[in-house]
C-alpha cells in the first residue's frame, strides 16, 4: 500500500484588507494509491483551499505557511513553477466544479484536447485526435467523431462535464482531483458521473481525491474519507467506519442533519445552531466548541489532539474521545430543546372548496421573433414550459413540487401567482379563477398569497434595508400600522436579531438573507406561500433552520405551502403531497410518502434511486437511468420520457400517455405504471 | 454558514455613507481628480475674481508678448490677456458641460427605461435609433450642421447633446434590463406593486448611478467637442473666449509663439485628467463591477 | 455562419438606410424653400432648375424620397455647385487620402497599444504596468487635434523635422511617408492609451475565469494560454470598440486633415462647408455613414469568426 500523497503539518493563510485568515491549519492526510480518497465539508470548512494548495494554484494572496506534500517522492509545496507546471499536465489531473465556466469558449473539444496533450511528443497529430475521440466515447459523449469539433456551449451541461472528465482523463493522470463534481447537475445526470467516475477508476486504476459537501456522493463514491470544518481535519478513516460509527461531535451531529439518511418522516430537522467561528482569529482550543452540544470546559481551552479509534485508520480529533483530558468535566453548551414531531397526520381541512385548484395550466414562452424562425427554418419559435398542468392543494398543507432543470417547476410557480401569464388554462383560489382577473383585481389578493425566492440575496432590492423591506408589502396595499412594532415582530417570528433591520442585504449571510424573505412573505399574513428552492444554497448543517421555521408557521398559522425543490431528500421530510414534473408536464401527483416508498412513473423511480445515498452500505450498483433530458424545443413524440425509459414499448413511442388515477388516490401520466 | 471572505457591494446606498467617503478618499487619483475639478470649476465661476484683466480689452501695443508678472501666460496677437482669456473661456467649458451632459443625461436615462422596461419592439426601435445616431461621427454631423445653418454655440450644444444620449441610454437600457430580470424586481411585482412604484423607486436609483459616473466621464469629451468646434470655427464666434478659439488664434500664429496655444491646451488636458480620475476613483468605489475599462 | 453575415448585412442596410432618412427628413423639415436649403444661397438659378427636375419637387415627399434612394443607389450623388462635377467623383479622389490616414493611424497605434496592455495584464503592478499605466492616461489626457496642434509645434515649428502642410507630391511614395508621420502620430496617439487600457482591463477580466484556471491545472504553457485562451478572448470587446470608435477615429481624422492642409473627404467638407456647397456636404455625409456601417460590419465579422458563441445568438 503505497502513499501516493502525504500531506504534513499543511499550515496556509491568506491576507485580505481586514487582516489575515488562518483558512488551513495542521492539516495531516494521506492518500493511499488505488483508492477514492473524499474530503467532506460544508462551506468555509477550507476544502478547496486544500486542492489549490497542492497543485500550486492558490490566489495571490495565500501564504503556505508551513507544511509538506510528498507525491511520489517530490514536495508539490516547493516545486517550481516549470515542474509543477509539469506535473500537473501528467501525474495530477482535475475534474472542475462548474462545467459551463471551466471549459475555454473559443475554442473546440478537439483543440482543447490537442493542447492538453500537448508534452506527449511521440504522438502526431492525429493520432492525439483518435486518442481524444475514444476517450470521448469512453465517458459517453455519443458520436464523438463529430462532436470533438464543437465547442462547449453547444454541450448540455451534463455533456459538458463528461467531457471534463474526459479531458482530465487524456492525460493518464496518477491522481485526479475532482472538486464538487456533481454539484451543478441534476439528480439524473449525477447518478451517470457517479457510474462513470467508478468505471473509469476500475478500468485506469488512478487514485481519485474527490472534494464535495455531499455526503451522499461521498458515500457512492469514497473508500476513505476526511472531514473538514473551518480549516482542520476532524476525523478521517475508511467510508464504513465513518458512517456508521462517526467519532467526533461534529461527524454525528452533520450525519444527523442530512435528510437523506433520516428514513422516519420527521418533518423537523436537525441543524447545527450558529456559524463557523471567524478564522482571523486562531481558536484556543477545539474549532467546533462553539457548536457542539457534547463540549466541556476543556474543550474551550486545550486544543484536541488526534486520537486513534480502532485498529483501522480511524482518526478524530477531540477531547471527548480521551476520558482523561475530560474527567468530570459537564456540558458548558445548553442543548437546544427541539420540538420533535413524529409522523402525526396533518390536520388539513376537507373542506368543498380546494384553496388552489390549478387546472391545465399552459404557459409558453417565444423563443424569437417569428422573422428569425422563418430565417432559421424552425416551425415552432416558442417552448411550452408548462403544458397541461393540474394540482390541487389544501389549507395547511404542503405540497412539493419537484422536477430537474428545464421541468417548468418555477415557472408553474410563477404562472401560480400571476407573474407570468399563462396562455391557458386556470387557477382557482378559494374558488376564484386568478387568471380572469386583471391586475387591480390581483393585487389585494396578494396579501393571501405571497412568494419566497430562490435567490435569497437577488430577490432583496440592494438599496434598501431589512427594515423597509420587511415594511413593504404594508406600504404597497396602504396598510397603516405602527411600522416599527411591525418589523420587530417579524423580526421575532423569523428569528432575526433586531439589529440586523438597519443591514443592507449585501451584508446578510444566505441563511440570514432567506429569513428576511420569508419575513416578507409573512408580513400580511397569507393563507399561501410557495417557497422556490428554500434550501438551495445552504450547507446541510443549516437548510434545516428554515425547513423548521416554515413548519412551525405552519403550525401556528395553518400555512400551506408549495414548495418547489429538485432537492429530494429535503422534500420528502417536510411535503404532504408531491407532484413531480417532467419536461413541463405532471407525471406523477399524490401522496408523499407512498410515492416514495413505491414511485408508479419510471421517471419517479429513476428520480428517487438517483439520490446518493449517505450510508456506503447502500450503493446502487445499476445505473438509475441513461440519457439527457431533451430540449424543451424537440419535444420527443409520444410519451415524451420514452426515450430514457427503461420499461418502453412500442407504444409509448408514438402515443402520448393521459392520466390514469391509481388504487391510492395517485394520478399518473403512463401506459404502463408500476407496481404499486 | 458561510464566511463572507470579500465583501461585494452590488450598488449606490441611499445616502453617501462615511465608510465610501473614507474609500474615495484613500485613493490618490480621485483626490487628485477631485482637486482639478473643483480647480476649474472654482475658477471658472468665479473668473471675474481670478482675472487680472478683461477678456476683451485689446493692447496692440503689447501683443505677442511672453508670460510675465503683468500678462501670467502672455498676451495674444490683439495683445488681449490670454491668463484672462483662458479663465472665460472655462466658463464657456462648463456652460458647454453642463446643459450638454444634464439634457443628455436625463433623455438618455427615459429613454434608455423605456427600452429596457417596455415590449420588445419598442426597444429594438430604440436600439435601431441609437445605431443610426452613432453611425455619425460627430465632426461630420457638425460640419454639416453648420452648413445649413451656420456657426453658433447653440448648435454646438445640440449637436453635443443628440451624439452623447446614445451613450447615456444604452447604459441605462443595460442597467435596466439586467435589473428587470433579477429577483428582486419580481418579488416587488410579488407584493403587488405597480410599474410606476417599481420604475420609481426600485429600477431607476439603480440605474442612475452607473450613469453619473458616465457623466463625469463625459464631460471632458463634451468639453473637448466643443474646443475643437470653435476651433474649426463652427462654434463660438470670435471675440468670446472659448478654449477652442484660443488655440485656433494660437495655431494660426503657432511660428510667432507657442505659447498662446499652449496656454489654450492646458486647461483642456486638466480637464480631461481631472474628470477622467475624478469618474474612475467614483466608480471604483461605488461599483468595482463595472470597471470594465470602459 | 453564414446566415449571420446575411443578418448583419441586412441590418447594416437598414441603419443605412435609416440614416438617409434622417438626412432627408432633417432637409424637407427645416423651414424655408427646400432648393436654397438643398442647394444653398449660391446656387445660380440653373443650378435650381435642374434639382427641381431632378428631384421632382412637385411631387410628394415620399415619392422625392424614394428618387433620393435611387440616385444614391445609381451614384448620383448629385454635383459641385461651382464646378459641376459629379460629387461622387470629387469625393472619391478624396478618400483614399482619409482612409490611408486612418489606417495608419490606428494600426500604428494597435501594434503598440495592444500588446502594451497584454503585457501590463500579464505582469499586472509590474513597473512596465505601472509605466503603461501613466503613459495611457497621458495620451488619452491630451485631444487628437490638441496632438496635432503640439506636434507641429514641436517637430515642425519647433525641431523642423516634419513638414506641416500637405500630403506631399503624388507619385513620390517616400515624400507621401514622410508627410504622413505626423499625422498619423498624431490621431494614432490617443489610440494608443485607449487600446492598453481597454485590453489590459480585458485581460485581467479574462485571466481570473474558471477556465484560465482549468487550462493552468492542465499544466499548459503559459504562453499557450495567454495567447491562446485569454488574449483571444479578451480581444473581442477591443475590436468591437474599434469598430465602434471609427466614428471618433474619422473626426480625429478630419481634425488633422484640416490641421495639416491634407487632401481628404474632412478637408473636403470644411472648404465646402464654407464655400455652402450643399451636394458635396451631403455626398461626403453619405460616405461617412456608408463606410463606418461597413467598418462597424467587418469589426462585427471578425469577433463572431473568433467567438463561435456569437455566431449562434442573433
Amino acid at each position: 500500500m503505497t502513499k501516493l500523497l502525504d500531506v504534513k503539518n499543511l499550515n496556509v493563510d491568506f491576507r485580505t484588507p481586514l487582516g489575515r485568515v488562518h483558512a488551513l491549519r495542521d492539516i495531516n492526510f494521506s492518500i493511499t494509491k488505488g483508492k477514492i480518497v473524499g474530503i467532506v465539508g460544508e462551506s468555509g470548512s477550507g476544502k478547496s483551499t486544500v486542492i489549490w494548495t497542492i497543485t500550486q494554484l492558490l490566489a495571490q494572496n495565500a501564504i503556505i505557511k508551513s507544511g509538506t506534500a510528498n507525491f511520489n517522492g517530490m514536495d508539490l509545496l516547493k516545486a517550481d513553477k516549470d515542474t509543477i507546471r509539469g506535473i500537473r499536465g501528467e501525474k495530477i489531473s482535475m475534474v472542475f466544479q462548474d462545467p459551463m465556466t471551466s471549459q475555454a469558449p473559443v475554442l473546440t473539444y478537439g483543440e482543447q484536447m490537442n493542447d492538453i496533450m500537448y508534452r506527449k511528443n511521440k504522438l502526431s497529430r492525429q493520432e492525439k485526435r483518435e486518442k481524444a475521440i475514444a476517450m470521448m466515447r469512453r465517458v459517453g459523449i455519443p458520436d464523438p467523431e463529430s462532436r470533438i469539433d464543437q465547442y462547449p456551449h453547444q454541450f448540455s451541461g451534463g455533456m459538458r462535464q463528461r467531457a471534463g472528465i474526459a479531458m482530465s482523463m487524456l492525460v493518464e493522470p496518477s491522481l485526479l482531483i475532482a472538486d464538487e463534481p456533481t454539484t451543478a447537475l441534476d439528480v439524473t445526470m449525477e447518478a451517470q458521473i457517479i457510474h462513470l467516475i467508478r468505471e473509469l477508476q476500475k478500468e485506469t486504476d488512478t487514485t481519485i481525491m474527490v472534494v464535495s459537501h455531499n455526503l451522499g456522493l461521498i458515500a457512492e463514491l469514497c473508500d476513505e474519507v476526511i472531514i473538514m470544518y473551518a480549516g482542520e481535519i476532524l476525523e478521517s478513516g475508511k467510508i464504513q467506519e465513518i458512517y456508521s460509527n462517526p467519532s467526533h461531535p461534529y461527524t454525528q451531529a452533520l450525519l444527523a442533519c442530512d435528510p437523506a439518511r433520516e428514513n422516519k418522516k420527521t418533518r423537523t430537522l436537525s441543524v447545527i445552531p450558529g456559524d463557523i467561528p471567524d478564522l482571523h482569529v486562531k481558536p484556543k482550543g477545539c474549532v467546533f466548541v462553539s457548536r457542539c452540544e457534547l463540549a466541556v470546559q476543556n474543550c474551550h481551552i486545550e486544543r484536541p489532539k488526534n486520537h486513534q479509534i480502532s485498529s483501522s485508520n480511524h482518526f478524530a480529533k477531540c477531547h471527548l474521545l480521551d476520558p482523561k483530558s475530560t474527567q468530570a468535566q459537564t456540558p458548558t453548551n445548553p442543548k437546544k430543546v427541539t420540538k420533535t414531531k413524529v409522523n402525526s397526520e396533518r390536520f388539513s381541512h376537507k373542506d368543498e372548496i380546494h384553496l388552489l385548484n390549478v387546472k391545465n395550466i399552459q404557459v409558453r414562452f417565444p423563443i424569437m421573433t417569428k422573422l428569425k424562425a422563418k430565417l432559421k427554418g424552425i416551425n415552432k419559435p416558442y417552448v411550452d414550459a408548462v403544458f397541461n398542468a393540474s394540482l390541487t392543494l389544501e389549507r395547511g398543507e404542503t405540497l412539493g413540487l419537484v422536477g430537474e432543470s428545464g421541468s417548468g417547476k418555477t415557472t408553474l410557480g410563477r404562472a401560480i401567482l400571476g407573474l407570468v401569464r399563462a396562455k391557458s388554462g386556470s387557477v382557482e383560489y378559494n374558488g376564484l379563477d386568478l387568471c380572469q382577473l386583471t391586475s387591480r383585481e390581483f393585487k389585494p389578493l396578494r396579501r393571501n398569497m405571497s412568494m419566497m425566492f430562490q435567490d435569497p440575496i437577488g430577490s432583496l432590492s440592494p438599496r434598501q434595508t431589512v427594515r423597509s423591506l420587511m415594511i413593504e408589502p404594508f406600504k404597497i396595499h396602504g396598510i397603516d400600522k405602527n411600522f416599527d412594532e411591525e418589523a420587530k415582530r417579524l423580526c421575532d417570528t423569523v428569528r432575526l436579531p433586531e439589529n440586523f433591520l438597519s443591514r443592507y442585504p449585501h451584508e446578510l449571510s444566505g441563511g440570514q438573507a432567506r429569513r428576511v424573505g420569508v419575513a416578507r412573505a409573512l408580513a400580511l399574513n397569507p393563507e399561501f406561500i410557495i417557497a422556490d428552492e428554500p434550501t438551495a444554497g445552504l450547507d446541510v448543517s443549516v437548510q434545516g433552520e428554515i425547513l423548521n421555521l416554515m413548519n412551525d408557521l405552519q403550525d401556528e398559522h395553518g400555512i400551506a405551502y408549495l414548495v418547489i425543490s429538485h432537492n429530494l431528500p429535503v422534500v420528502r421530510h417536510i411535503s404532504d403531497k408531491l407532484a413531480i414534473m417532467y419536461l413541463g408536464r405532471l407525471i406523477e401527483t399524490g401522496d408523499s410518502a407512498k410515492i416514495f416508498d413505491k414511485p408508479a412513473h419510471p421517471y419517479t423511480e429513476a428520480l428517487v434511486n438517483g439520490i446518493p445515498q449517505p450510508d456506503p452500505k447502500k450503493r446502487r450498483k445499476l445505473l438509475s437511468i441513461e440519457g439527457e433530458i431533451p430540449s424543451l424545443t424537440n419535444r420527443p413524440p409520444g410519451c415524451e420520457f420514452h426515450t430514457r425509459c427503461k420499461y418502453v414499448q412500442k407504444k409509448c413511442k408514438f402515443d402520448p400517455p393521459s392520466i390514469k388515477t391509481l388504487s391510492d388516490g395517485r394520478e399518473v401520466l403512463c401506459h404502463f405504471p408500476l407496481e404499486i | 454558514m458561510k464566511i463572507q471572505k470579500k465583501k461585494t457591494k452590488p450598488s449606490l446606498p441611499d445616502i453617501i455613507l462615511p465608510e465610501k467617503l473614507v474609500l474615495f478618499l484613500r485613493n490618490p487619483m480621485g483626490v487628485l481628480g477631485l482637486t482639478l475639478v473643483l480647480l476649474i470649476i472654482i475658477s471658472a465661476v468665479f473668473a471675474p475674481l481670478f482675472a487680472t484683466h478683461n477678456p476683451f480689452t485689446m493692447d496692440i501695443a503689447n501683443r505677442l508678448a511672453g508670460p510675465s508678472f503683468d500678462n501670467f501666460l502672455g498676451t495674444d496677437q490683439l495683445g488681449r490677456d490670454t491668463y484672462t482669456r483662458v479663465l472665460y473661456g472655462g466658463r464657456v467649458a462648463l456652460q458647454v458641460a453642463a446643459i450638454g451632459v444634464s439634457v443628455s443625461l436625463v433623455v438618455g436615462l427615459t429613454l434608455g427605461m423605456i427600452a429596457g422596461y417596455g415590449p420588445l419592439w419598442l426597444d429594438n426601435m430604440l436600439l435601431l435609433l441609437f445605431d443610426a445616431i452613432r453611425s455619425f461621427p460627430t465632426i461630420v454631423l457638425a460640419l454639416a450642421a453648420v452648413a445649413l445653418l451656420g456657426p453658433s454655440l447653440s448648435l454646438v450644444m445640440t449637436i453635443v447633446i443628440i451624439t452623447s444620449i446614445p451613450g447615456y441610454a444604452r447604459l441605462a437600457r443595460t442597467s435596466t434590463l439586467s435589473i428587470k430580470n433579477t429577483e428582486f424586481i419580481l418579488a416587488e411585482q410579488s407584493l403587488g406593486a405597480s410599474m410606476k412604484r417599481v420604475l420609481a423607486i426600485h429600477i431607476m436609483p439603480n440605474v442612475i448611478g452607473p450613469l453619473l459616473i458616465l457623466a463625469a466621464m463625459d464631460v471632458p469629451v463634451v468639453v473637448t467637442i466643443e474646443a475643437g468646434l470653435s476651433f474649426l470655427g463652427l462654434g463660438v464666434q470670435p471675440p468670446t473666449a472659448s478654449w477652442g478659439t484660443i488655440l485656433n488664434e494660437g495655431y494660426l500664429i503657432i511660428r510667432t509663439t507657442p505659447w498662446i496655444v499652449i496656454a489654450g491646451g492646458i486647461p483642456l488636458i486638466l480637464t480631461t485628467l481631472g474628470f477622467t480620475f475624478l469618474g474612475e476613483s467614483l466608480r471604483d468605489v461605488f461599483d468595482p463591477r463595472l470597471r470594465k475599462g470602459k | 455562419m453564414w446566415s449571420y453575415l446575411l443578418k448583419r448585412i441586412l441590418l447594416s442596410v437598414l441603419i443605412v438606410f435609416l440614416a438617409i432618412l434622417a438626412l432627408f427628413i432633417t432637409l424637407h423639415s427645416i423651414p424655408g424653400d427646400p432648393i436654397s436649403i438643398a442647394l444653398g444661397p449660391r446656387a445660380t438659378p440653373e443650378i435650381q432648375a435642374e434639382y427641381a427636375a431632378r428631384m421632382h419637387l412637385d411631387k410628394p415627399l415620399y415619392h422625392q424620397f424614394v428618387i433620393f434612394i435611387g440616385n444614391v443607389i445609381k451614384g448620383d450623388l448629385g454635383n459641385d455647385l461651382f464646378s459641376n462635377r459629379s460629387v461622387l467623383l470629387i469625393l472619391s479622389e478624396q478618400l483614399p487620402y482619409t482612409i490611408v490616414l486612418a489606417i495608419t493611424a490606428i494600426g500604428w497605434s494597435a501594434l503598440i497599444g495592444i500588446p502594451l496592455g497584454c503585457l501590463s495584464a500579464v505582469k499586472p503592478n509590474s513597473l512596465l504596468d505601472k509605466i503603461t499605466g501613466i503613459v495611457s492616461v497621458g495620451t488619452i489626457a491630451i485631444p487628437s487635434f490638441l496632438v496635432s496642434i503640439w506636434a507641429i509645434l514641436i517637430f515642425s515649428v519647433g525641431l523642423k523635422w516634419l513638414p506641416v502642410i500637405g500630403a506631399g507630391e503624388p507619385g513620390d511614395f517616400g515624400d507621401q511617408i514622410y508627410h504622413l508621420i505626423l499625422p498619423a502620430f498624431a490621431v494614432g496617439l490617443g489610440w494608443v492609451g485607449y487600446l492598453a487600457r481597454m485590453v489590459r482591463a480585458s485581460m485581467l477580466e479574462v485571466m481570473s475565469e474558471n477556465y484560465i484556471r482549468s487550462a493552468n491545472a492542465f499544466g499548459l504553457k503559459s504562453r499557450t494560454i495567454i495567447f491562446r485562451y485569454a488574449l483571444k478572448v479578451a480581444i473581442l470587446p477591443t475590436i468591437t470598440l474599434i469598430g465602434v470608435g471609427f466614428g471618433a477615429l474619422l473626426s480625429g481624422t478630419v481634425f488633422a486633415e484640416i490641421i495639416f492642409s491634407r487632401p481628404g473627404i474632412g478637408k473636403i467638407i470644411y472648404n465646402m462647408v464654407l464655400a455652402r456647397n450643399f451636394p458635396v456636404i451631403q455626398g461626403a455625409v453619405l460616405i461617412t455613414i456608408g463606410m463606418y456601417v461597413i467598418v462597424t460590419l467587418i469589426a462585427d465579422l471578425i469577433v463572431s469568426w473568433l467567438d463561435p458563441r456569437v455566431r449562434d445568438t442573433l
